[in-house]
């Protein structure tokens, strides 16, 4: 096995190509978007949620006032007012040629457009990452502009993408061919930025095992 | 990168059968007990009928400090952090230090994941086979 295990963009694409798969058939809202001339792709998904952490779909998220007259005293409950507070994320996974490794860019808005901040974006992140995080911030998220789409995202740096991806994978019978590397890596990398994957891509993605346990 | 040296996998004191962690006795695990009640060395209680403990087995990864008991009787509903702590705890990391948890040889569930949804999904031969690793993902 090599010193470090990189991921060639066809296989890239490929283990997208899985995972939207999987995506699809949660209802999970990944999808594929291609750039203008289709010599790029990424793939995209976003999701919304309330600020104190509670997350929705925008399906689900009540539209007219009456769905507000049930409820009276639960301080759980959404109120009128809380449109003001619904968070828009969106990620982006795109192939990075340099690093040879994916890459999560992301951004985080209001519904009246105003961008939020990185801080305010990490005071969604789950507290079992905070501590680390807040330590070396800068060192780990940059503000950059998107390769295909042109607008500020932040971006996940990806310097120690294929360190750890090989850690993972040494002294492991796994290699890209019977797991999804995506579906990993965004385990890994996705609940630092409000991310999180359901287990069922484990699960998933596990299926496509060619050897027996 | 060096290959850590790794001590034989044999369990102390480990039955043939499979009952697991149940067996372990006092004199082989020379360790100090574990600081939370929910994971054990499993000394307390049989894991076979009653099923609240399920066997985890713990394998390092990459240049991680390896556990010296590496199987134990963790309760049903000890979440992934609450694992991710005691080990912490246990190989002396500092707080800042990320550790990760794997299943599956793949996937990192989240901090909220309790162990007895992973066994139930990623179980097999009576047990579930975790791994750890110290690697810094991000920085």
């Amino acid at each position: 096995m090599a010193e470090n295990e990189f991921l060639e963009e066809e296989a890239f694409r490929q283990h997208c190509a899985e995972f939207i798969k999987h995506s699809e058939e949660i209802g999970d809202g990944w999808e594929w978007r291609n750039s203008k001339d289709c010599s790029d792709g990424y793939m995209s998904k976003t999701h919304f949620k309330i600020k104190n952490g509670t997350s929705v779909t925008e399906h689900v998220f009540p539209q007219a006032e009456a769905d507000f007259e049930f409820y009276s005293d639960d301080s759980e409950v959404l109120r009128p007012t809380v449109v003001s507070e619904v968070i828009r994320y969106e990620y982006h996974i795109l192939y990075s040629c340099s690093y040879q490794v994916p890459v999560l860019y992301f951004r985080a808005s209001f519904l009246d457009g105003r961008p939020l901040t990185l801080e305010e974006i990490w005071d969604g992140v789950h507290q079992f990452y905070k501590g680390r995080l807040l330590q070396e911030p800068w060192s780990t998220i940059t503000q950059q502009e998107h390769p295909i789409l042109g607008q500020p995202f932040f971006v996940l740096h990806p310097c120690k993408t294929s360190e750890f991806m090989t850690f993972l994978l040494k002294d492991s019978e796994k290699d890209f061919r019977n797991m999804n590397y995506i579906t990993s890596w965004l385990s890994i990398v996705g609940p630092v930025v409000g991310l999180n994957l359901p287990l069922s891509y484990a699960k998933a993605m596990s299926q496509h095992d060619i050897k027996p346990d | 990168m060096a290959e850590p040296e790794r001590p034989p996998m044999s369990l102390p004191g480990g039955p043939a059968g499979g009952e697991g962690a149940t067996e372990l006795g006092p004199d082989t695990n020379t360790l100090e007990p574990a600081p939370s009640a929910a994971v054990s060395p499993g000394t307390e209680e049989p894991t076979g009928d009653a099923k609240k403990k399920i066997d985890v087995l713990l394998k390092a990864v990459g240049d991680t400090p390896i556990m010296k008991t590496k199987k134990w009787a963790v309760e049903r509903t000890r979440t992934i952090q609450g694992l991710i702590d005691f080990i912490k705890k246990f190989l002396k990391l500092v707080a800042s230090e990320q550790l990760f948890i794997y299943v599956n040889q793949s996937f990192a569930p989240s901090p909220d994941q309790e162990v007895g949804t992973l066994y139930e999904c990623f179980g097999s031969d009576g047990k579930l086979v975790l791994h750890y690793c110290k690697s810094q993902a991000w920085g």
